[in-house]
């Protein structure tokens, strides 16, 4: 805390032509950094959708969701991949797959504030979040391989904000071949393929969490009548719920 | 001079086809041959489930477009395309493993009617990858006001070893298996310029596999 007051003081002592040189310096070394854009085609996916009504809330950190990764030595460059709203679109186009109705929300319910029910017909809202990422990058490894493994980890909250199911799942993507590409290409191809399988992992398991089996068997039950399939029916793993 | 030089590029155009190749081939039942002059298509895919290996996605065009070359008739779908049609289900981390798991993938109507309209009528699976097996000598290269140069030696050995296996969409049954393995010696002398004699070690599985897989699917062959 004390080094940043330090920091910013001698920013302000400086001359306005030593201060353009500063910037001017700051935005070389940010420039210097490989920089990525993570951009992609997502594909609709093909299943049973399930008979609900879901908001979903992407918080501002994972629509701005990045990493950085600093240079151990000069040799080496910086790395900034942004994955944010690769992701946002990935999931802007699976859960209407996976669901009747989907609903982008502004705001998350909370159960600590009545007033705040957003929408009575809604059956759940479910809030992604990047829990962990680990990558391999060329500075890394030496050798044309690019690796992203992400941990999500996904909320779903009922309509006035009590906690129904919190779970975590994996996620990983690589490139096998950087021959023809460059390695902002590659790269950018490893977090696609890291984001379509988070897609496909969230897709076929979500109805296989215990928590989210339960809450679907009670909407079931409270429903009466009303068949919820399993989305995750014809997996290879598992048979029907 | 002219005759040495020319025995020179002989002996390089000699090394550059030692590879060596060994198909092997296990038929359950073949197709009828009119079952694949139609409409119908087949499509390839690589299998990447390990956690230790992928196959390559190269190889894996590298044999549609060998089939396809050979035989206009067959209709080979893209590995990619088919993946984004039928996105979730043939993804590494959810592709099925077994022919009686399209069963249960068939049980999903979206699916079924997605494979109905895609008229696939064969599926061939790759598992396999090509290695590099280890390599020797050394090089040197040096820049200086007269001109720049390498001096020295390199070679390095590469193995290809790939199986398809063939599902039957209909029947949803296993009815084929085939596999390739491949290896040579690739060298890299330089005498000034580095001269590289590359074994096309996986060229040669693709075209030994492609070739087995036309023995199947065409009527031609």
């Amino acid at each position: 805390m004390s080094g940043s007051t330090t920091s910013v003081s001698a920013f302000c002592a400086v001359t306005p032509i030593g201060r353009a040189l500063l910037l001017l310096a700051a935005a070389l070394l940010t420039a210097c950094a490989n920089q990525v854009e993570v951009k992609g085609q997502f594909p609709t996916p093909v299943l049973d959708r399930l008979p609900l009504k879901i908001g979903v809330y992407y918080d501002p950190e994972f629509r701005a969701h990045e990493f950085f990764d600093e240079a151990d030595s000069r040799e080496e460059t910086d790395w900034i991949v942004r994955t944010g709203q690769a992701q946002v679109e990935m999931y802007n186009t699976l859960l209407p797959g996976m669901f009747d109705q989907v609903v982008l929300l502004n705001e998350l319910p909370r159960d600590d504030r009545v007033d705040t029910v957003i929408d009575e017909d809604l059956d759940a809202v479910l809030v992604p979040h990047v829990q962990e990422l680990q990558y391999s990058i060329p500075n890394h490894t030496k050798i044309n391989v690019f690796e992203i493994w992400m941990r999500y980890r996904y909320e779903l909250y009922a309509p006035d904000g009590e906690l129904l199911a919190e779970w975590s799942m994996t996620s990983y993507g690589k490139t096998p071949t950087a021959f023809l590409q460059t390695a902002e290409a590659a790269v950018n191809m490893a977090a696609v393929v890291a984001l379509r399988d988070a897609g496909a992992n969230f897709a076929m398991n979500f109805a296989r969490v215990p928590e989210v089996r339960t809450w679907m068997d009670e909407l079931r039950q409270a429903r009466s009548g009303t068949t919820i399939p399993d989305l995750g029916a014809a997996s290879p793993e598992e048979d029907t719920l | 001079m002219t005759s040495k030089t020319a025995a020179t590029l002989l002996a390089l155009g000699l090394l550059q086809g030692c590879v060596t190749s060994t198909v092997d081939e296990v038929l359950y039942q073949g197709p009828e041959a009119e079952d694949l002059v139609g409409d119908a298509s087949i499509v390839i895919m690589g299998r990447r489930h390990a956690s230790d290996y992928e196959t390559e996605p190269d190889f894996i065009q590298c044999v549609g477009k060998h089939i396809q070359r050979r035989d206009e008739t067959i209709t080979v779908m893209s590995e990619l395309e088919f993946m984004n049609q039928l996105y979730p289900w043939f993804e590494p981390r959810t592709a099925p493993l077994r022919p009686a798991d399209i069963k249960r993938m068939m049980d999903v109507p979206p699916v079924r009617d997605k494979l109905a309209e895609l008229n696939t009528e064969y599926m061939v699976w790759i598992d396999g990858e090509t290695v590099r097996t280890g390599g020797a000598g050394s090089m040197t290269c040096g820049i200086g006001p007269g001109g720049a140069g390498c001096f020295g030696f390199g070679t390095w050995g590469n193995d290809s070893n790939y199986e398809a296996t063939i599902w039957d969409f209909t029947d949803q049954e296993e009815v084929g298996r085939m596999s390739t393995q491949a290896s040579g010696q690739s060298y890299m002398p330089a005498v000034v310029v580095p001269i590289p004699i590359i074994a096309p070690v996986q060229g040669t599985a693709c075209d030994g596999l492609g070739d087995q897989l036309l023995e199947f699917f065409s009527a031609e062959y």
